[in-house]
């Protein structure tokens, strides 16, 4: 359109490389070093209890991956993933076709929805320890109001998991509503307007029509939740510390414990790789679903 | 796509938006309420939803011993310092990115916001730690706002990069014509345009930096020892306090309850980022 009009293209490889630096410097000092020291180190016996150490080879890759403790954290990871999704998709979904009529007062209620996903994570699991407690939480205490036996959520290692799963959803299926809302409201008319003239109800136009063309926003959701499953950390750590024994005890609190637990700093470097190496095929769907 | 629905739709509608309201909103109050009561009212069975006999005397424990007033002013260092160079750098590379669509660290600098999105922070923290206390720079709050600045610079990178490339080129050109500096066209013409853009770019980064918990953790611990280490602290002692846990829970989300209520729509846009295209 304008390339006579652009500046001369030296001083536009200059700026761009000078606007990029400060990025990079950032990037470099407390990511892609970091990495790299993790790598090096995963290759040796380092710990925080001996200040000498030596190469290894791959015996920390070889003890994780035929560690309990490693496919057990695989399996709880997988199993929030799974289950966050099961209450979180339809819920979202639900929500934000609720939202999206634009009822009157639907700004209030959507305010309120949001709120939950700003919190600070400790704050909410602080919040869901003192409604979950056995002792005198205000859950057990209205089951036990209407006769019915209180529940141990956060001492039984099967409860544990649903409450991590309970809290991790209070927060953010607000979330998913909002990129299910955004998905709606890009949906194109075309389709809509022949479902109508088709004589096509509600449930058959959301069955046929709408729920088909949100399966891309569907996928990204999906993708994302995997995503922070592996990363969730703070709601944990607070609300079980991934107790009982190891019930909640997802990749990032495993990685946490062998290294600020256990102290067993290259053992934790060689989890940390193994993490980033089991998350590749989700970076590459990311970047397929943002071009 | 709006549709008028019928009476009954419109009450099933109502029905859902009233229950999952309740249901976000009661766990706040809850909290909010527990750090008003007694010690003998937090333990009464049943349950009493509402009323009872109201004190302060939770929140005068939570401020008793100073940390938390330490621990706010900490956080609120941390988190400005941690904005600004987040924001700052940020936006730099979103301009680049914007407005040259072809450049020789694009593509890696794109795939790294991805990998610093999608990466557990301990992966990172492990061998950071390493660093940090090899460096004698463990419990230094800049060593925390630097770190916040790089994980959450993907978050900055995307949301500048939708606002900027809202700006017309030609307006840049045409000043460019004019014998306008490089400088000069960033000052006068991108930034005021870009400025709300700005804001709720700052606003969104600054709540990430403010509810970041696992660094702290990890690369402080007295100096650096931001709110939510000090709030997460209530579980990790021996005896549970709950109405002081309740308070320091409850002084944490005041004002983020606050800030939600004021700049919903710019938190928004940054909440659907990196997820959904604009």
């Amino acid at each position: 359109m304008s390339s006579q009009q652009e500046p001369p293209p030296g001083q536009v490889r200059r700026y761009t490389a000078a606007y990029l630096s400060p990025g990079w410097l950032l990037l470099l000092g407390v990511v892609i070093l970091p990495l790299l020291l993790g790598l090096w180190i995963s290759f040796r016996n380092g710990s925080l209890l001996t200040p000498t150490s030596e190469f290894v080879g791959l015996e920390n890759y070889r003890d994780l991956l035929t560690s309990s403790a490693f496919w057990d954290s695989v399996k709880v990871t997988l199993i929030i993933s799974i289950l966050s999704l099961a209450i979180q998709l339809p819920l979202g979904l639900l929500l934000a076709i609720v939202v999206n009529r634009e009822l009157r007062g639907t700004r209030f209620f959507r305010s309120s929805l949001l709120m939950p996903l700003l919190l600070t994570p400790v704050a909410v699991g602080l919040m869901w320890r003192l409604m979950m407690n056995v002792d005198n939480g205000v859950i057990d205490g209205t089951l036990e109001m209407f006769g019915l036996p209180a529940i141990d959520w956060l001492g039984d290692r099967t409860m544990a998991v649903v409450s991590v799963v309970i809290v991790d959803s209070w927060q953010n299926i607000a979330f998913v509503m909002l990129l299910m809302l955004a998905g709606l409201q890009a949906l194109p008319v075309s389709p809509l307007e022949a479902a109508q003239v088709d004589g096509a109800n509600t449930f058959q136009k959301y069955r046929h029509v709408i729920l088909p063309l949100l399966a891309p926003v569907a996928l990204v959701v999906v993708m994302i939740r995997i995503i922070e499953s592996v990363k969730l950390f703070d709601i944990i750590y607070i609300l079980t510390g991934g107790g009982p024994g190891t019930a909640t005890q997802n990749l990032s609190l495993l990685d946490y414990r062998l290294g600020f637990t256990f102290l067993e700093t290259s053992r934790a470097a060689a989890l940390g790789v193994i993490i980033t190496l089991l998350m590749f095929p989700l970076y590459r769907l990311w970047k397929k679903a943002n071009p | 796509m709006t549709h008028n629905g019928t009476r009954l739709g419109r009450i099933a509608a109502y029905a859902i938006l009233g229950i999952a309201t309740l249901a976000a909103l009661f766990p706040i109050y809850w909290t909010l309420l527990t750090s008003l009561r007694t010690r003998v009212a937090i333990f009464e069975t049943p349950p009493r939803l509402f009323g009872g006999e109201l004190t302060l005397d939770n929140y005068r424990t939570v401020f008793a011993d100073g940390q938390f007033q330490a621990s706010l002013i900490i956080t609120i260092v941390v988190t400005v310092l941690a904005t600004l160079i987040a924001v700052v750098s940020g936006s730099f590379a979103a301009y680049a990115i914007a407005r040259r669509p072809r450049f020789r660290t694009r593509r890696p600098f794109e795939g790294m916001m991805i990998l610093v999105r999608a990466m557990p922070g301990i992966v990172i923290a492990v061998p950071l730690f390493q660093i940090v206390v090899g460096l004698g720079l463990y419990d230094q709050p800049i060593v925390l706002a630097i770190t916040y600045a790089a994980i959450n610079l993907p978050f900055a990178v995307w949301l500048m990069v939708g606002f900027i490339s809202g700006i017309p080129v030609e307006l840049e050109e045409s000043a460019r014509v004019d014998g306008a500096s490089q400088f000069r066209i960033l000052r006068s013409i991108i930034l005021p345009l870009v400025a709300p853009g700005l804001a709720a770019t700052t606003i969104f980064v600054a709540l990430l930096c403010w509810n970041e918990f696992l660094m702290p953790l990890i690369l402080a611990d007295q100096a650096g020892k931001t709110l939510p280490v000090y709030i997460a602290g209530f579980v990790t002692s021996r005896t549970i306090e709950y109405g002081a846990m309740a308070a320091a829970a409850s002084l944490a989300i005041i004002p983020i309850a606050i800030v939600t209520l004021l700049v919903q729509r710019q938190l928004v846009r940054g909440l659907s980022l990196g997820a959904v295209k604009d």
